[in-house]
């Protein structure tokens, strides 16, 4: 590989959220025409240094080198004018209007008070021939494909000239032949001479694509080295640090029956494409079944779907031997469900009611609340007081708005309501995603004293550790699929890490 | 039947109700596409309605009517702009506190300066005439009832294509429907969204007044107490109906605008003003009816999407 | 792990002594408070510009409301504006805004007045009627919008709007071909049977409609259902967010339907009021005319949809009108000064003249529950968007990690 001069470089660059460093003094350089690949698990703080790259976020400290030039951005714009281009994970496209609009948006070709279309769809099929884009400019965005949309993202970049292209998990979305054709392209820019940030998670694509690694921990660099010297396993074992705690799956119970049994399970999307496939697994009395996996491998849907908040293609789903596919939320919820959703903002709280009506939802019908539909206030009382003590909510008292709680006792409070209902099955969604270490480990003792009840979790998480630190069972799911079920006595985190990024695959799972 | 139905007469009165409709629609489409849900047009309307009538009625001049009125319109629309867009408040109860201002205001104002209630007639009052173009308005039939407008008639009806070629086919249009599709995206490309915004809210405010002019200086010249009558809201409707497109929405308008002359046509002929009066309305509901299922913005706008 | 979370310091600020203190100053800072002062100094303003003193008209104003006949006025206007109110709270409460109030008021009106007209039998009996068939009218003009937005989804805000010149005419029509006083100059029905008014009660407030009865009824009933029941429960939390209700186990189609239905019962029981309980007849245009179903909707958004806030805020805007007729005989300035007051009122709550930054900032833990028009952001609640990001995706437009 030819050492190119040094195109971009990262000194000391730092960001404290409030209870978390999301970057600690990251430090790096990015040779101009190599593909550089940066992952990390999440929560690495992948995301927030690529937000400041891009102007979008200000670092607290630490300086900004482009091509040896001191750079501060104010805002994206500053970005794109130094020659960074983004591509978002989320896409920033206008979906009525054809692809050259989306990619001219703002410096639009002109001839005198009008846009010049015809220079605009020529500039922009000249762009996507030569770099193998393979996009018609006239088509209308609403009508593309995902990886297509992708590739729109690219030309803006390439429209403005970008030098140097960030791509933040680019292949999230992507089918293993969208992805290729995604290779193609960055290795046909590559030898164009730009260079390519590429964040991921993958590491079967970071082996398959990249020229160096900077492999990020904590918000931290721990391992930057030239891929050819490296191995996935070498990689893995720095992402994941092999500090997990592994002192309760030790706190082994008997497994009882079964509880929630689904089968074959299929769920496709309003557009039709298909999120999960074929997913059968069992959850039993005395067991936390984790479900690792990359985030938006399907795990999100095949819990809507089991919630009844998603319809169902295909398959069954039986609770306690009650085939349930046919009710609605409120039955799942009576015949034996919990739920902590992965959103607590927008799905899991209401942020203006109070502390004690949000821990209240999904009780409302219950017997020992209300008579009639009238509701017995001092059991309503009573039962946020005792959600409050027992869980150790941090709140001035159960009237106080729960818009006013940090994250990590907002959090708290969707657990500790959902454990309450004692429900047979608990599904539990990134139960400690942006959470304070504290009431984290909390939340971990919870679900296991629920487990030692004879109950059973249902977990998904995108966190290797927490999954090994939990689980009775793992399955790992890629690409709507569950590729893997493994023992937690027999796997480590290398091994999920390679089923969760598509490097290994076991033949279809059924239980 | 339709011999007597049909003639320049009700072409007449059919484009005459259309008018004020399409321009207080051309301004809510304009916020449509600027991302602001623009609900205030009925009040709006009122209020250029009544200050072209007082200013035409003080200077003598129609002219300086209209634009004292649309000049209302600009301020009256602002509100929306400074509580909305720089303010984030909500554009549905904004809309209904401009519309129920306007109401209260202009009915204040009525016997505060000209001492009387509920219609404002004056000889003084001068109304907007009309501009036979030479040739065309001699065609027959059409000729009288399309090429005999008043100056905001014609507006109205250029504007159609002046708003096509601006939203499709100019840089700042296709920045504005950027704005209105994905703001955020609009302005990591540079694009200033707030400006936008209040511009389209501001030039929805004129062309308000605008069409409130029409109504009391061309289409009739006088005030009466809420003038408006509900035409602002068919405007929003007809911007809903029109997808926010320049030809849609006068296909909307116009469509209101034959149910309103042909109301009056057939009152003429004996039908019951009753039925009359509820015509553009009970069209608005068929022909919400028949379009129905596009309208998800607006139900996630009120929160209610199924 | 538990001392890493630190409640913060301002729930400290309304404990003990200083509560009452604290509450006194948050009311005179609450942006209803500042809303109210900011809108009678833009009349004032208004009212300089055309001419009149302030001062005169001001004074005028509240001697019209507080003395001779004022009181019991302002009592008879209070029960339509208040009813309206009510009526429109219901759905909104739980999200749902009804532009159509005035339309189910009206076929209510028309219903009472055929039912009391027409119906042999005890008084008692006919009155019990004439408001039954006055709500059932309100129901189904208030259905109409609801089933078009869960079946087909026609958002109500609009329909519900565009049915009002419909039953406005609607009505006429029904008055003037079918039902109508053919000796009467003005499309009206007869006046009803003395027996089918609605009594003056002399012991209330010096002769007030019945209705205030029902008013009360539906206050408490109102207050019961929103603070003591699971439904009243479950449209609150739709009302501020959606999601959380459906996640929750929310049948959201089904409360649509059932809070219009019960608004438009109540908009119908007010019609049947105007026309049992004052005119004693149903004039053509009275009821659309009186406005009392906008003065409601502004009530309701002033008063968060809370019903014991509403009646206050509902006779508080009854005696501006009151005063405002008072200041129009007396004075000579009109007496729409009160619409004016009204709508300045909410457009200062909507643009939310005194910024969110200042309320948050203070805690108010302990206010919460009170009766008053307290120092919670009005119309804040009705469309919230209440995600703040945690640490590390505090980046727009980039997806949260």
């Amino acid at each position: 590989m030819t050492e190119g001069a040094i195109e971009l470089e990262l000194r000391g660059i730092t960001k404290q959220y409030p209870g978390v460093l999301a970057n600690d003094a990251i430090s790096m350089t990015v040779r101009s025409g190599e593909i550089h690949a940066i992952v990390g698990e999440n929560g690495a703080g992948k995301s927030t240094l690529m937000s400041i790259l891009f102007g979008l976020v200000a670092p607290d400290d630490g300086e900004i080198l482009v091509r040896g030039e001191r750079v501060q951005f104010k805002s994206a714009l500053d970005a794109i004018a130094s020659g960074l281009g983004m591509v978002h994970q989320a896409f920033q496209l206008f979906p009525t209007m054809t692809v050259a609009d989306n990619v001219v948006y703002g410096h639009e070709p002109r001839r005198g008070w009008f846009i010049d279309r015809a220079s605009s769809v020529r500039q922009v099929g000249d762009l996507a021939k030569s770099y193998g884009l393979g996009i018609d400019p006239s088509a209308r965005i609403e009508h593309l494909r995902v990886g297509a949309l992708q590739r729109v993202e690219i030309l803006k970049a390439l429209y403005r000239d970008a030098r140097v292209l960030i791509l933040d998990e680019p292949t999230a979305v992507l089918t293993p032949q969208e992805r290729d054709g995604l290779f193609e392209v960055l290795r046909r820019l590559r030898a164009d001479g730009r260079t390519i940030l590429f964040i991921t998670h993958k590491l079967n694509e970071v082996m398959a694509i990249s020229d160096r690694v900077t492999v990020l921990r904590r918000g931290r660099v721990v391992h930057e080295v030239a891929t050819s010297d490296t191995s996935p396993a070498e990689l893995s074992i720095a992402m994941t640090g092999r500090s997990v705690d592994t002192s309760r799956r030790r706190a082994e119970h008997a497994v009882g029956a079964s509880l929630l049994e689904v089968s074959h399970l299929r769920v496709d999307d309003a557009d039709g494409i298909r999120r999960v496939d074929d997913v059968s697994l069992t959850v039993h009395e005395g067991e936390i079944v984790g479900v690792a996996g990359v985030t938006g491998s399907g795990q999100a849907e095949l819990i809507e779907a089991i919630m009844g908040l998603r319809p169902v293609t295909d398959g069954t789903i039986t609770l306690q031997g009650e085939d349930v596919v046919h009710l609605d939320l409120r039955g799942r919820r009576d015949a034996g469900l919990a739920y902590v959703p992965e959103d607590r903002h927008r799905v899991g709280s209401a942020a203006l009611a109070s502390t004690s009506q949000n821990l209240f939802m999904a009780y409302q019908w219950q017997r020992r609340f209300q008579r009639r539909g009238w509701l017995n206030r001092r059991a309503v009382e009573r039962h946020a007081r005792e959600l409050i003590d027992t869980y150790d909510i941090k709140v001035a008292g159960p009237d106080q708005k729960v818009a006013e709680l940090s994250g990590g006792n907002l959090q708290k409070v969707v657990v500790a309501r959902e454990l309450a209902h004692d429900a047979p099955v608990l599904i539990a969604e990134q139960p400690t995603r942006g959470v304070d270490v504290g009431a984290s480990e909390f939340i971990h003792g919870q679900l296991v004293a629920h487990r030692d009840a004879g109950r059973g979790v249902l977990l998904v998480s995108a966190e290797l550790w927490e999954i090994l630190a939990l689980s009775t069972t793992i399955f790992v799911m890629f690409d709507g699929r569950l590729v893997a079920q493994l023992d937690p006595h027999e796997t480590d985190d290398v091994e999920i890490g390679l089923y969760m990024t598509g490097a290994n695959e076991q033949q279809r799972v059924h239980t | 039947m339709f011999d007597r139905l049909f003639d320049s007469a009700l072409l007449l009165s059919v484009v005459r109700a259309t008018i004020p409709i399409l321009l207080a629609a051309m301004g809510g489409l304009i916020c449509e596409r600027a991302g602001v849900f623009q609900i205030s047009l009925e009040g709006t309307m009122l209020v250029g309605a009544f200050t072209a009538v007082s200013m035409s009625y003080v200077s003598g001049n129609a002219y300086v009517g209209v634009l004292c009125g649309m000049a209302a319109g600009v301020a009256t629309s602002s509100l929306l702009a400074v509580g909305h867009v720089s303010r984030k408040g909500d554009p549905i109860v904004i809309g209904i506190a401009i519309n129920l201002l306007a109401v209260g205001l202009t009915g204040f104002l009525l016997p505060q300066f000209f001492d009387l209630r509920g219609v404002f007639r004056d000889p003084a009052i001068v109304g907007l005439s009309t501009y036979a173009l030479p040739g065309l308005s001699r065609i027959p039939v059409i000729g009288s009832a399309l090429f005999q407008l008043t100056l905001p008639g014609y507006c109205a009806f250029l504007l159609v294509p002046l708003i096509w070629v601006l939203l499709f086919r100019t840089p700042v249009g296709l920045r504005l429907r950027g704005v209105g599709e994905n703001a955020p995206a609009a302005q990591t490309r540079g694009v200033p969204v707030t400006t936008y915004q209040y511009a389209a809210v501001l030039i929805s405010g004129a062309l308000a007044g605008l069409a409130g002019a029409q109504l009391a200086l061309g289409n009739v010249v006088q005030f009466s107490e809420n003038m408006s009558a509900g035409r602002g809201w068919i405007a929003v409707v007809a911007v809903l109906l029109g997808q926010a497109h320049p030809l849609g929405v006068l296909a909307a308008a116009m469509l209101f605008g034959l149910a309103e002359g042909l109301g009056f046509r057939l009152q003429g002929n004996g039908l019951a003003v009753q039925i009359t009066d509820a015509l553009p309305w009970v069209v608005t509901l068929i022909a919400l009816f028949i379009a129905r299922k596009r309208f998800i913005r607006l139900l996630d706008l009120t929160g209610r999407a199924a | 792990m538990s001392s890493n979370v630190s409640i913060p310091d301002r729930f400290h600020a309304t404990g003990g002594v200083t509560r009452a203190g604290h509450r006194f100053s948050a009311g005179l800072r609450s942006p209803v408070t500042v809303a109210l002062v900011l809108s009678f100094g833009i009349a004032a303003v208004i009212l300089l510009a055309s001419g009149a003193n302030p001062l005169t008209a001001y004074s005028e104003m509240w001697k019209g409301a507080t003395t001779g006949a004022g009181p019991r006025t302002i009592i008879d206007r209070a029960i339509p504006i208040v009813g309206m109110a009510l009526a429109i709270s219901i759905p909104l409460r739980s999200g749902i805004i009804n532009l159509g109030g005035e339309g189910q008021m009206v076929v209510g009106g028309l219903a009472a007045a055929l039912t009391g007209i027409h119906m042999p039998g005890p008084a008692a009996l006919v009155i019990i009627a004439s408001f039954l068939a006055g709500t059932a009218a309100g129901v189904v003009w208030a259905l109409l919008p609801a089933l078009g937005q869960t079946a087909i989804q026609l958002p109500i805000l609009i329909t519900s709007l565009l049915l009002n010149a419909p039953a406005r005419a609607l009505t006429s029509y029904l008055v003037k071909y079918y039902f109508g006083d053919k000796t009467a100059t003005s499309t009206t029905t007869v006046a009803l049977p003395p027996h089918s008014r609605l009594p003056k009660l002399d012991w209330l407030f010096g002769g007030a409609s019945a209705t205030v009865l029902l008013i009360a009824v539906l206050v408490i009933a109102i207050s019961l259902f929103n603070n003591r029941t699971a439904a009243g429960y479950q449209s609150f939390i739709s009302g501020i967010n959606l999601r959380f209700a459906r996640y929750g186990g929310v049948h959201v189609t089904r409360q649509t339907v059932a809070s219009m239905a019960v608004g438009g019962a109540i908009a119908g029981m007010v019609g049947a009021h105007l026309v049992l309980g004052q005119s004693g007849r149903f004039v053509d245009g009275d009821l659309a005319g009186s406005g009392f179903a906008w003065t409601g909707l502004l009530v309701c958004l002033l008063a968060v949809s809370r019903p014991v806030p509403i009646l206050i805020a509902g006779a508080f805007f009854a005696a501006l009108q009151v005063g405002g007729l008072a200041m129009q005989r007396n004075a000579g300035i009109s007496g729409q000064l009160a619409q004016v007051l009204q709508a300045v009122v909410i457009l200062a709550l909507a643009m939310r003249v005194v910024p969110a930054v200042r309320r948050r900032r203070r805690g108010h833990a302990g206010s919460s529950g009170d009766l008053a028009i307290a120092d919670e952001e009005p119309l804040g609640a009705l469309r919230p968007d209440p995600v703040e990001s945690d640490a590390g995706s505090a980046a727009p437009g980039i997806a949260a990690r």
